[in-house]
C-alpha cells in the first residue's frame, strides 16, 4: 500500500508548483483551492475530536471563531512586535507566533470548558453543550466592548492583498501538516488511546487510560486546529466580526464534509472538503439565485446514499484511508 | 418431530471479527421448557438475541412452527409469537405496570384480548395487581422480574424466551421464579429459558444443551445432563461443594 | 444597582415573558418527542415553523383565511408533512448506528427549507397583519397582546393534547415506550419507524401550530428559525429531555428568563444568559429543573 503515500506526496507537491503554472494564480481555481485549504483543515479538526474521539462537538465553529479574532487584536493591537512593526508592517502577515498563538488561545479555551463539559456531559448532552457554549462565546464578542469592537467586529491595520499565492501556500502547507500530522498522532500511543476510549470507555479506563485527559486533550488539539484555520482566514478576511466568523456554517459545512468524506479516517476530511465545496460552489455559479437550496440538498443527498463517506467505498485506496 | 416449534440450524453470529457461535443447532418443542446452560461468555444471549432479531445473523437458519425468521426485525419476529424477556428485563422503568403489561399487548391480535390477558397475567401475579399504579423502575428486583415475565406472556406468546429470570435475585426469589416457570409449562407455554443456575434450570427443563464457547458441546433431557458426570464436574461442582 | 421596578412592570414583564415563550416551549415538545424516540437534535425545527408562518401568511394574503382559523389546515398538513419527512428522508439514516447522519440530514433539511423560502418570498422580513393584530385584552388587570394570548392558548392546547395522546392510547405509550427502550419496545412489537414517523408527525404539526402563533405575533424571516430551534432546546433542557409537559414549561421559564434580562440587564445579554443557564442545567441538573434524578437501567 506505499503507494498511495506517494499519490497524495506527488498530489501535494503538484499543487505547490501550481503556482508556476502561467495564469494559475489569477484563475478561479486558485482561489477555489484555498477555501478548500480551510475547510479541510476545519474538518481535520471535527474529526480528531468527534470522528476518532467519539465525542460528538457542535462548537467547533466558536474556536475557528477565536483563532480568527486573536490574530485581529494581536494584529491591530500591535501587541507582538512593537518597534518591529512600524519599520516592517507587513510582519503579522502569515507570522507563525502570531498563528500559534491564535491556535493556543482557542486551544486554552477548549481545555478550559472541556474540564467541566467533558467530565460532566455524555453523548448528545455534550454536543448540546458545545452548542451552547458557541453561542455565548459569540455574545461574549458582541458585548466584548472596544476589546472585540462589538458587533462591528475588527478591521486588521492592512486590508488588501495584491496576490491569493501566500494565502494559498500557507494553506497547503498547514493542510499537508495536518494531515501528516494526524497519520502519525493515530498511529502513536495517544491516538490509540483516543479510538480505545472512543470504542469503549469502561474498557479505556479499566486498561488503566486516563479517559477525561485523553478527551481534553483532543478536544484542545481540534480546537487548536481550528484556531489555526481561523488565523488564516483572517489573514483573507480582514475584517472579523461576530457574525462572520461565528457563524454556525463554520461548524456544519466542515461536519458534514468529514461525514461525507468518511467520519475517522485521515484523508476522509480533505477529499470531503474538496468535493462538498466544488458542489456547493458550482452550484453558485452556475445558479446563484438557487444555489443553498442546492446546497441543502447536497446534504439530503449525501447522505441518504453515502452515509459512511466516500472513503470507505472501495476504490482500492485504503493505506491512509482506513479507519484508526 | 411433531411438534417442533423452534429449529435452529448452524447458527452463526459475529460481532465485527469476533466469533460468537459457530453453527449452533438447537430445537424446542411445542409445549417444552428447554434450557441453554453454559459458562459465562458462552454465546446464550448471542443465541437468543439472534433468534428474536436482536443480533444480525451470518449463517444457519432459524424457524418457528416452520416459518423462516432470519432477516426480520425483532417487532416482526415477536408478531409472529415469540415474546423475549431480555438480559436486564427491559422493562419501560417509567412508565406504570399496567402500562407495561398493556404494551406486552401491543400487536394487533393481542390487542383484542387485552382484558382477558390482563385477567389471566393478575392472577398469576397478584403482587402486580396491587401495584398496577406504581412506575415500573420503583419495583423490587423480584417484582421487575415478574413483571417483565408477566408482560411478555400479555401477547399469548408461542414460545416465551427468558434470558438469566435468575440473575440478581436472592435465592428465595429464585424459588419462586422457578416455580412460577414450573407454573407457566403447566399451562402449556412453550419455554426457551437461558440459565446460569444450571441445577435449577435442568431440574425443571425437559431438554437441554449445553453451550461451550459458541457451540453445543452436550445435549439431552434435563434429568440426563444433571446425572452426567462430566456436568457434575464443570458446572455444579462448586455449588455442590 | 437598577431600582426594583413597580409591581404592575414586574406582573407585565413577567406575563409577556410567559406568553412568548409558551412558543418556545412548544417547538421544545415537538424537539422532545422527535429527540425520545430518535435520539436526534432535530435542528431543522425552528425552519419548519417559520415555514409554517410563511404558509399561514400565504393562505391569509391568497384566500383571506384568518390565521387562528388557517390551524384546522395547518395542522392535518404538518401531520402529512411529518410522516413524509420521516418516510422519505430519515427512515434510511434512523437504522444507521452513526447519528451523525440523521444530524446532518436534519442541517440539510434546514438549509434547504431556509433557502426556499428565501426563493419563493424573499428574504425580507415578513408579518400577517390581521384587523386583530394590535388589540389587546385584559388579564389580571395587565394589558397584553391578544394575538400573544391566542399564541399561548395555541401552545397550552397542543402540549395538552399530545399529553392526552401520550398517556391514553396504546398508540402513545408505545412512543414513550420507545423513547425509552427502543430495543425493549421492538421486542413488544413495537416498530421503531412507526413510532418514529409518529413522533416526526406530531413534531411538525406542532411546528404547524407555533408557526399560527409566530405569524400572527412577532415579524419573521426565512433564516429567523435557527434560533428558535437552539431556544427551543434551551426549553427542553430547563424542562427534562424527554418530559412534554417539562418542555413547556421550560419554554415559559425561558420567555421569563429573557424578559427580566432584556429588562435588567440588557437585551444584548439575553441569549448568553439563556445559554448559560442551559449550560448550567445539562451539567448540574441533567434531568431538568422538575425532573427527579434517576438512575438509567
Amino acid at each position: 500500500m506505499r503507494w498511495t503515500y506517494w499519490m497524495w506526496g506527488v498530489l501535494a507537491v503538484a499543487l505547490a508548483l501550481l503556482p508556476l503554472w502561467p495564469g494559475a494564480v489569477d484563475s478561479y481555481a486558485f482561489s477555489f483551492l484555498f477555501f478548500v485549504f480551510v475547510y479541510a483543515i476545519l474538518a481535520q479538526a471535527w474529526n480528531l475530536i468527534a470522528g476518532f474521539g467519539g465525542q460528538i462537538s457542535l462548537g467547533s465553529h466558536a474556536f475557528f471563531g477565536l483563532g480568527a479574532y486573536a490574530t485581529a487584536i494581536l494584529w491591530s493591537g500591535n501587541y507582538l512586535w512593537g518597534s518591529l512593526y512600524d519599520s516592517h508592517p507587513r510582519i503579522y502577515y502569515f507570522d507563525p507566533v502570531t498563528m500559534a498563538l491564535s491556535g493556543l488561545v482557542a486551544a486554552v479555551a477548549a481545555a478550559l470548558v472541556g474540564l467541566p463539559l467533558l467530565s460532566k456531559l455524555r453523548g448528545d448532552y455534550f454536543a448540546l453543550g458545545t452548542l451552547g457554549f458557541g453561542e455565548i462565546v459569540k455574545v461574549l464578542f458582541i458585548n466584548g466592548g472596544t476589546f472585540t469592537g462589538g458587533a462591528f467586529g475588527i478591521v486588521a491595520p492592512a486590508s488588501t492583498f495584491e496576490t491569493l499565492l501566500p494565502h494559498y501556500w500557507t494553506g497547503l502547507g498547514l493542510t499537508v501538516a495536518v494531515a501528516v500530522g494526524m497519520r502519525l498522532l493515530m498511529r502513536s500511543r495517544y491516538g490509540l488511546a483516543l479510538i480505545a476510549v472512543r470504542d469503549d470507555e469502561m474498557a479505556a479506563s479499566a486498561n488503566g487510560i486516563d479517559t477525561l485527559k485523553v478527551k481534553i486533550a483532543a478536544f484542545a488539539g481540534s480546537a487548536f486546529i481550528s484556531g489555526v484555520a481561523g488565523s488564516l482566514f483572517t489573514y483573507y478576511l480582514f475584517h472579523v466580526g461576530p457574525d462572520s466568523v461565528f457563524d454556525l456554517n463554520w461548524m456544519l459545512l466542515p461536519l458534514m464534509m468529514t461525514v461525507v468524506g468518511g467520519t475517522g479516517t485521515v484523508m476522509g476530511p480533505i477529499v470531503g472538503a474538496f468535493i462538498m465545496y466544488a458542489v456547493f460552489d458550482a452550484a453558485r455559479i452556475l445558479v446563484p439565485d438557487y444555489h443553498p437550496v442546492v446546497s441543502g440538498v447536497a446534504i439530503i443527498l449525501a447522505m441518504l446514499f453515502l452515509p459512511k463517506g466516500l472513503t470507505r467505498l472501495s476504490f482500492g485506496l485504503p493505506g491512509l484511508m482506513r479507519r484508526g | 418431530m411433531a411438534n417442533r416449534l423452534l429449529e435452529v440450524t448452524d447458527l452463526e453470529v459475529a460481532y465485527g471479527d469476533v466469533r460468537a457461535l459457530w453453527g449452533v443447532s438447537i430445537h424446542v418443542d411445542a409445549g417444552t421448557v428447554v434450557a441453554i446452560v453454559g459458562a459465562n461468555g458462552a454465546g446464550k444471549t448471542t443465541m437468543l438475541r439472534a433468534i428474536s432479531g436482536l443480533v444480525p445473523v451470518q449463517g444457519g437458519t432459524v424457524t418457528l412452527g416452520g416459518a423462516p425468521l432470519a432477516g426480520l426485525a425483532p417487532e416482526a419476529i415477536a408478531r409472529l409469537g415469540i415474546a423475549h424477556v431480555p438480559e436486564g428485563r427491559g422493562l419501560f422503568r417509567q412508565m406504570t405496570v399496567l402500562e407495561n403489561l398493556e404494551l406486552g399487548a401491543f400487536q394487533p391480535k393481542a390487542r383484542r384480548n387485552m382484558r382477558q390477558a390482563l385477567e389471566k397475567a393478575y392472577a398469576l401475579f397478584p403482587r402486580l395487581k396491587e401495584r398496577a399504579g406504581q412506575k415500573a423502575g420503583s419495583l423490587s428486583g423480584g417484582e421487575q422480574q415478574m413483571l417483565a415475565i408477566a408482560r411478555a406472556t400479555m401477547s399469548d406468546p408461542k414460545l416465551l424466551i427468558l434470558d438469566e429470570p435468575s440473575i440478581g435475585l436472592s435465592p428465595l426469589v429464585v424459588q419462586q421464579m422457578f416455580s412460577l416457570i414450573e407454573t407457566l409449562h403447566k399451562q402449556g407455554v412453550t419455554i426457551l429459558l437461558v440459565e446460569q443456575n444450571i441445577h435449577q434450570a435442568l431440574k425443571i427443563a425437559d431438554y437441554g444443551f449445553v453451550l461451550k464457547t459458541g457451540e453445543i458441546a452436550m445435549q439431552g433431557t434435563g434429568a440426563e445432563l444433571i446425572a452426567d458426570p462430566e456436568i457434575q464436574k464443570a458446572y455444579m461442582g462448586v455449588l455442590e461443594l | 444597582m437598577f431600582d426594583l421596578p413597580p409591581p404592575a412592570i414586574f406582573l407585565q414583564l413577567s406575563l409577556n415573558g410567559a406568553l412568548g415563550g409558551a412558543m418556545y416551549g412548544v417547538a421544545a415538545v415537538g424537539l422532545s418527542l422527535i429527540f425520545g424516540t430518535m435520539r436526534l437534535i432535530f435542528l431543522a425545527q425552528g425552519a419548519m415553523i417559520i415555514l409554517a408562518a410563511y404558509f399561514v401568511r400565504a393562505l391569509f394574503q391568497s384566500f383571506g383565511i384568518d390565521p387562528f382559523l388557517s390551524l384546522v389546515i395547518v395542522v392535518p398538513v404538518g401531520l402529512a408533512a411529518g410522516w413524509l419527512i420521516y418516510q422519505g428522508l430519515f427512515r434510511k439514516a434512523a437504522a444507521e448506528e452513526d447519528r451523525n447522519i440523521s444530524l446532518l440530514i436534519a442541517v440539510g433539511l434546514m438549509f434547504l427549507a431556509e433557502n426556499l423560502m428565501t426563493v419563493v418570498w424573499g428574504g425580507n422580513t415578513a408579518g400577517v397583519v390581521t384587523s386583530y393584530t394590535a388589540s389587546g385584552i385584559h388579564i389580571l388587570g395587565i394589558r397584553t397582546s391578544f394575538t400573544r394570548t391566542m399564541g399561548f392558548l395555541i401552545a397550552l392546547a397542543g402540549t395538552g393534547l399530545v399529553m392526552l395522546f401520550l398517556r391514553k392510547t396504546l398508540v402513545g405509550k408505545a412512543v414513550r415506550a420507545a423513547s425509552e427502550d427502543m430495543t425493549a419496545a421492538s421486542l413488544m412489537g413495537i416498530s421503531p419507524h412507526r413510532v418514529n414517523a409518529i413522533a416526526f408527525a406530531i413534531g411538525i404539526a406542532l411546528a404547524g401550530a407555533a408557526g399560527v402563533a409566530v405569524a400572527t405575533t412577532f415579524p419573521f424571516n426565512p433564516f429567523a428559525g435557527f434560533i428558535f430551534s437552539l431556544k427551543a432546546l434551551v426549553a427542553l433542557a430547563l424542562g427534562g429531555i424527554g418530559s412534554v409537559a417539562g418542555a413547556l414549561a421550560g419554554g415559559i421559564i425561558l420567555g421569563l428568563i429573557e424578559a427580566y434580562v432584556q429588562f435588567f440587564v440588557g437585551g444584548s445579554w439575553t441569549n448568553a444568559v439563556a445559554y448559560g443557564v442551559f449550560l448550567a442545567v445539562l451539567m448540574f441538573k441533567p434531568e431538568g429543573l422538575f425532573g427527579r434524578p434517576y438512575k438509567k437501567a
